[in-house]
This record gives C-alpha cells, sequence and structure tokens, in this order.
C-alpha cells in the first residue's frame, strides 16, 4: 500500500494537474483544489425553453373561447423568465341583477339600448368583448434567496389593468423550510361602456365620468416545509386592500311592490368604495410510491361580510410511465355580503349600499373535474398534452327571506352549471 | 432509480454511461438524499449524451461522421480535447482518443476469438491524435479516423457531478459512476468513506482491498471486466494505440487516488498503459495507488 506515501507531483502529474483545473474550472471555478470544499458551479447546460399552448373553452350563461401562449425559460443557474399572451373572447349575457316579474319587462342599458324579456327568467345583459393581457416574470436566485419580480398588464373595452408584484423566497433549514414574502400594486381603470351610472339612483342616470380609477394592494407571507421524503406542507395569509370604483357598472336592483312583489322601477347599484380581504391557506403534498394526493382549504374573509371556506382534492396516478390521470374536486361556499339584497322593497328608504348580483350572495359550489396527461414523447417527455374536465355547479337560496308576491313562486337563483374544457399542449425546446 | 438508507446515510442508484452509478450521503435527511441523486443523475445523463459515440447528433457523433471536414466545437467540448491532447502529449502517444476504432477489430468477450494480424494492421493508419488537426476550438478529423471521449467523460461526469452537487448539499457525499468515484470530505464524527478494490477474479463479488478516502478522487484501471483470452493469457480491454494490440503485462487493476477523479483515472490508464512498468511509474510520479 503507497497510500500515505507524500504527494509529490512529478513531470506527468505536474502537467495533468494543470490541464485537470484547466478542464474543471472551465464550468466549475475554484474546484479542483482537493483542499478546498467545492465550490458552487458555472453552469456548463445550455438554457431550456418550455413553450405553453392553451385553449380554454367554457360554457354557462356565456362562451368564452382563451387562447394562451406562455413561454418560460429557465437558465441552469436557476433564473428564469416567463412571459404569457392570452387573449379571451367573451360573449353571451350576464344578469344584470333585476327580478323577473310575471310580466314582460323591459331592461335598458347605461348604453340606452333596451329591449324586452319573458316574464319569468332572470333579466340579463348581452356583452360581447375581447381582452387581451400580457403577463411576465423574472427570477434571479441569489444564495437562499430567490427573487422574483413581475408585470401585468390588461386591456378590454371598458377595462384596463397594471400591476406589478414582487417576491422572495428564503431557503432555510438546508431548505427544508422556505419561508416567502410577496407584494403587489394594481392599478386599473373601469370605464363603463355608456357612462357610469350614479349608484342608488334610477338605473341609466348617469354621473358624467367616462373613467374611475381603482386600486389593489396585496400583501402575502407564507412558510412551507419538508416534513419527509413524502411530505410536504405549507401554511400562507394574504391580505389586500383595494379603493377606488368596486361597483358593477352593469348591475342594477329592483324596486318591487310591497305586496304584488312586482318589480317597479330599477336603481343602479352600489358597493362600498374600499375592501379589505384577508385569507389563510394551509396546503399538503403527500407522495405515496407513485401516486400523489394534493390538499387544501382557504378561509377567506372581508369587511363587505363575505366569508368562505373552500376545501380542494386532487389525486394524481400514474397509468404508465407517459400517461397520467388527475380527478379533482372542490367544496366552496360562502355567506353573502351585508349588503345583498333580492330586490329593494318600494317606499322603504334607499339603503346606502346595495348589491343584487349573485356572486355577493349566500352561494355554495361544487367543482368535479378530471385531468388527462399525456407526454408522446415517453421518458424523455419533450413534450405533453394534458386535458382537462371540470363542471361547477354553483346553488343558492331560491326563496331568500322577504320576498312578497310573484317573487315568491319564481326561483331566484337559478343553478349555474359551467362546463369548462381546457386542452395544453406543452413542449421544450 | 432508487434510494436507500443504509446505517446512518443514503445510497442512491441508477445506471448511466453502461454501466452502475452510486451515490452515497451522509445525512438524515432523506429530500437531500434525492436531491444528490437527481443531480448526480442528471449529469450523467447530459455528459452521456452530449459525448456519446453512439447518438450521431452527439459532439463525438457530430466530430465522427464529419468525413474530413473541420467541426467547430463548444466550449466544453473543446476543453475535454485540450486535456485529451495534454494525455497523449505526456504518454507519448500512448493515451489516444483516436484509438478506439481498433475496437472494430477487437471483440472483449471472454472469448479466445483473437483478429487477425492484417486486420488491426489495417486499422492503424486511422488512429493517431498526432494524424488530427486542433486548434481555436476545430478539430479536422481526417475521414476513417474516429474519436472517442470513454476514457475520459465518465471521471469527467464524476467531477461535475460532484461540484453540482456540492454547491446544493452541505452533507458529506461520495459519487461513484461505474468504479470512478469522488468524495467530498469527511462524513460525521470525521469518519472517511471506505472504498473497496473489486477482486479481478471475482468481480462483482469480492474485494481484495479497502482504501479509506476522505476527500479526493479515485479510479481504478484493469482487465476485470473486459477481456480475451489468448493462449491462455489475459489480454485486457485497453489496447495500445502504437501496435493495435492490447497491452501486455499490465498488472491486474491499478488503484489511483487524487485530488479529482479525472486525475486519478488518467494517471490509473497511464499506469496501465505501461504494463510492466505500471508500478515504476506510478513510483516515480509519486502517486497514492494500489496495484493488484
Amino acid at each position: 500500500m503507497q497510500l500515505d506515501a507524500p504527494e509529490r507531483p512529478r513531470a506527468v502529474r505536474a502537467k495533468l494537474r494543470t490541464a485537470t483545473c484547466l478542464l474543471l474550472t472551465a464550468v466549475a471555478p475554484r474546484f479542483a483544489h482537493a483542499a478546498d470544499p467545492p465550490a458552487p458551479p458555472v453552469p456548463a447546460s445550455p438554457p431550456t425553453s418550455q413553450i405553453d399552448l392553451t385553449g380554454l373553452f367554457y360554457s354557462e350563461r356565456i362562451r368564452v373561447l382563451e387562447p394562451t401562449m406562455r413561454y418560460t425559460r429557465t437558465y441552469s443557474s436557476g433564473r428564469s423568465f416567463f412571459g404569457q399572451v392570452s387573449v379571451d373572447s367573451v360573449t353571451g349575457a350576464s344578469p344584470n341583477g333585476t327580478l323577473p316579474t310575471g310580466r314582460t319587462q323591459t331592461v335598458t342599458s347605461a348604453s340606452g339600448r333596451s329591449r324586452s324579456v319573458s316574464a319569468n327568467s332572470i333579466p340579463t345583459v348581452n356583452f360581447s368583448d375581447t381582452r387581451i393581457a400580457l403577463d411576465g416574470e423574472w427570477q434571479q436566485p441569489v444564495k437562499m434567496f430567490a427573487f422574483s419580480l413581475g408585470g401585468h398588464f390588461s386591456h378590454e373595452k371598458d377595462y384596463q389593468s397594471e400591476g406589478v408584484t414582487g417576491r422572495v423566497a428564503i431557503d432555510l433549514n438546508h431548505k427544508l423550510t422556505t419561508l416567502s414574502l410577496g407584494g403587489g400594486y394594481n392599478n386599473d381603470v373601469v370605464s363603463p361602456v355608456g357612462g357610469t351610472s350614479v349608484g342608488m339612483a334610477p338605473y341609466g342616470e348617469l354621473t358624467g365620468a367616462a373613467s374611475n380609477p381603482k386600486h389593489v394592494k396585496t400583501a402575502l407571507v407564507g412558510v412551507s416545509q419538508v416534513l419527509s421524503r413524502k411530505w410536504l406542507v405549507g401554511v400562507s395569509a394574504s391580505l389586500s386592500s383595494e379603493d377606488g370604483y368596486l361597483t358593477d357598472p352593469y348591475k342594477a336592483l329592483s324596486i318591487i311592490d310591497a305586496t304584488t312583489g312586482i318589480p317597479l322601477a330599477q336603481v343602479s347599484e352600489q358597493r362600498p368604495d374600499t375592501r379589505q380581504r384577508r385569507s389563510v391557506q394551509g396546503d399538503s403534498v403527500y407522495h405515496f410510491t407513485s401516486n400523489i394526493l394534493y390538499l387544501s382549504y382557504r378561509r377567506y374573509w372581508d369587511d363587505w361580510g363575505i366569508g368562505s371556506h373552500t376545501i380542494d382534492a386532487r389525486y394524481r396516478l400514474p397509468v404508465t410511465s407517459a400517461a397520467f390521470v388527475e380527478p379533482h374536486v372542490r367544496f366552496y361556499t360562502q355567506t353573502a355580503a351585508d349588503f345583498y339584497r333580492f330586490g329593494l322593497v318600494q317606499g322603504a328608504p334607499l339603503p346606502q349600499y346595495a348589491t343584487s348580483d349573485y356572486r355577493m350572495a349566500g352561494l355554495q359550489s361544487v367543482t368535479l373535474g378530471a385531468t388527462i396527461g399525456f407526454a408522446p414523447g415517453g421518458r424523455r417527455r419533450t413534450s405533453e398534452w394534458t386535458v382537462r374536465a371540470e363542471y361547477v355547479g354553483q346553488f343558492g337560496d331560491s326563496s331568500p327571506p322577504g320576498t312578497v308576491g310573484v317573487q315568491t313562486r319564481i326561483d331566484l337563483f337559478p343553478a349555474v352549471n359551467v362546463f369548462s374544457m381546457v386542452v395544453n399542449y406543452r413542449f421544450n425546446r | 432509480m432508487s434510494l436507500k438508507r443504509v446505517e446512518d446515510y443514503f445510497i442512491g442508484r441508477f445506471t448511466a454511461m453502461a454501466g452502475p452509478c452510486e451515490i452515497l450521503v451522509d445525512t438524515d435527511s432523506p429530500p437531500r438524499g434525492e436531491r444528490a441523486l437527481e443531480l448526480a443523475r442528471q449529469e450523467a445523463r447530459r455528459i452521456e449524451r452530449k459525448f456519446s459515440r453512439y447518438l450521431p447528433d452527439s459532439e463525438v457523433g457530430r466530430i465522427n461522421g464529419s468525413q474530413g471536414q473541420p467541426v467547430r466545437v463548444d466550449e466544453e467540448t473543446a476543453h475535454l480535447l485540450d486535456y485529451a491532447a495534454t494525455c497523449y502529449e505526456v504518454s507519448e502517444g500512448l493515451f489516444d482518443i483516436t484509438s478506439g476504432v481498433l475496437r472494430r477489430a477487437w471483440k472483449f468477450d471472454g472469448s479466445d476469438r483473437v483478429p487477425a494480424e492484417a486486420t488491426v494492421a489495417g486499422l492503424l493508419p486511422y488512429v493517431g491524435w498526432g494524424r488530427v488537426a486542433w486548434g481555436d476550438r476545430t478539430l479536422a478529423l481526417p475521414a476513417g479516423m474516429e474519436i472517442d471521449l470513454g476514457g475520459i467523460g465518465k471521471e469527467y461526469a464524476v467531477d461535475r457531478a460532484a461540484s453540482l452537487i456540492a454547491a446544493e448539499i452541505p452533507d458529506a457525499f461520495v459519487v461513484n459512476f461505474g468504479g470512478d468515484l469522488y468524495a467530498s470530505g469527511p462524513r460525521r464524527g470525521g469518519r472517511p468513506w471506505n472504498i473497496g478494490v473489486d477482486d479481478p477474479e471475482r468481480t462483482g463479488d469480492a474485494t481484495i482491498a479497502a482504501i479509506p478516502l476522505t476527500r479526493g478522487g479515485l479510479a481504478t484501471s484493469g482487465d476485470a471486466r473486459r477481456y480475451i483470452l489468448y493462449r491462455g493469457k489475459r489480454l485486457g480491454h485497453i489496447l495500445n494505440p502504437k501496435t493495435g494490440w492490447p497491452v501486455e503485462g499490465a498488472p491486474r487493476s491499478v488503484t489511483v487516488i487524487a485530488p479529482t477523479c479525472v486525475e486519478a483515472g488518467t494517471l490509473s490508464t497511464l499506469a496501465y498503459l505501461r504494463g510492466p512498468g505500471a508500478r515504476e511509474f506510478l513510483e516515480a510520479e509519486g502517486a497514492q495507488f494500489r496495484i493488484a
């Protein structure tokens, strides 16, 4: 055994030592000195790009076709960039908030158009719009920190949104714990078609303002923890503060006769001009031998009186090495906003704030769906198809307390059934 | 790919570069073991794909398919070729990455089939790094010649994987690709890793020595796994590029320890190529080694 022989580099070894250093330091600086701990490498692998093409088909009262292209470039240093363009083309009808009557009823819109609706159906406003959205994010790891900075812009004819987000993730405890802090700011402008309605005034009366500002500030904090080789958990909390024009410019409330229940007039809705939202969420990802179970619970509440609980579960099952199936189920329940009214009774003083938007009502929803994924390239996975199909059913109180006359015979919260399908094709370059 | 706990460390296994690969991580944290395994596997696969002589679109495939036309190579390939040129120079032509064409004549399958001398002689004009024009990141390989980075690539992959893991994982670890390995430092409590040296007579079943290794590269050259039986002699798979015949009189196995796996691997190959002069060479070079 010569293992303890002193190291005396000779002719060949000296040359090899130099050549080895050149070879290894070319891609891994300062490595190759056995006495030093190896240093972080300079990447040798080329950057990779990933392109996602997504089409969303959506059917409710409205139909949405939303093609999205997403581009992600990841450098081997961990730095990454992602950009996304999406175009939504939306057509259809949305409830305008007023009540069915039992008689033919006329609905006017702020732009002055009017039309008739049949007696027992929920009056709606028709719309057709195209929205273009651009999103980008730059991510940069620096030692134990990962910084990211994102930007957002979207435009449609009555809504424009610009926003920035920033986030830092900190790896602690040898990367078993990750702490993240983030914040965002959005500057939006609402420009209702036909002008801005005066809240709680007869529908059609305008303020004269062509556009109305809206600001959103968001802060979030989260921590994730690796509990074992198979189990990852996380908790996060977010706080957001909105101010400005938070009213839906196209929604109105019916004023009904106190005994017959027949709608007599309409007033534009009015919501407060500030809103504080809070949420906390817990997540768990458990990796069985080959299947993965995702569970999450979210508690949300705001100062409008809306509080909600969401439970979400997904279970990913590999079918072959190249395909998987992932069933998905979600339960959601929310309480109504303090100022939610199905309608207003004639003669009573008008409240300061009121809305009859069904999304502000107490409601429950159930989502059932499944995703199927397939990577035709097999184990090298240069491309992947996924198809997600989902049903969302939304249910509320069909006959809320306080209904009178004809309103008691009409379903005031018809179940909303939405079917959607998302097709995604991803490939790496 | 698998990861399991053995006593107080983790051992992960996968197959790459035509052989078994292992990673040992001195930790109690399964995610860190997993991460080290994943990094090692990715880097092994990346280097295998990039420098495989079996893939026509690899760097080596592109050079071998160049039909005498000059080929411009990327930086990483250039550094490997520079290193190969140094090996050729210091070994006075014994370590030659163009000697792979000789494999057309030789099949080291444990049988007694020896090629006709004329066959071997016919291939010799296609062997010789001296016939290759290399410089300015451009390689001109005469038509009919081939290069094979197999003699460097595995050791290079070990050092590369080790540097990637060391950048992320604080624990001591060993990267072992088919017997060429690197240890990152002492285990918890200051203990060294114990490296067994394979018994060339009973390869895979027994070891003839245990070498304690704390930090550095370790590589073995020998005829243990691939040889030919000729007139009762075992001819190892390492060929002398000057004669086209297996190196004669070489030890059964030469194990060398050096600061990096690349250096250990090169020294063990150079020693082996010197046949009976292996021990003398390593002693003269002041290397840490073990010969069987």
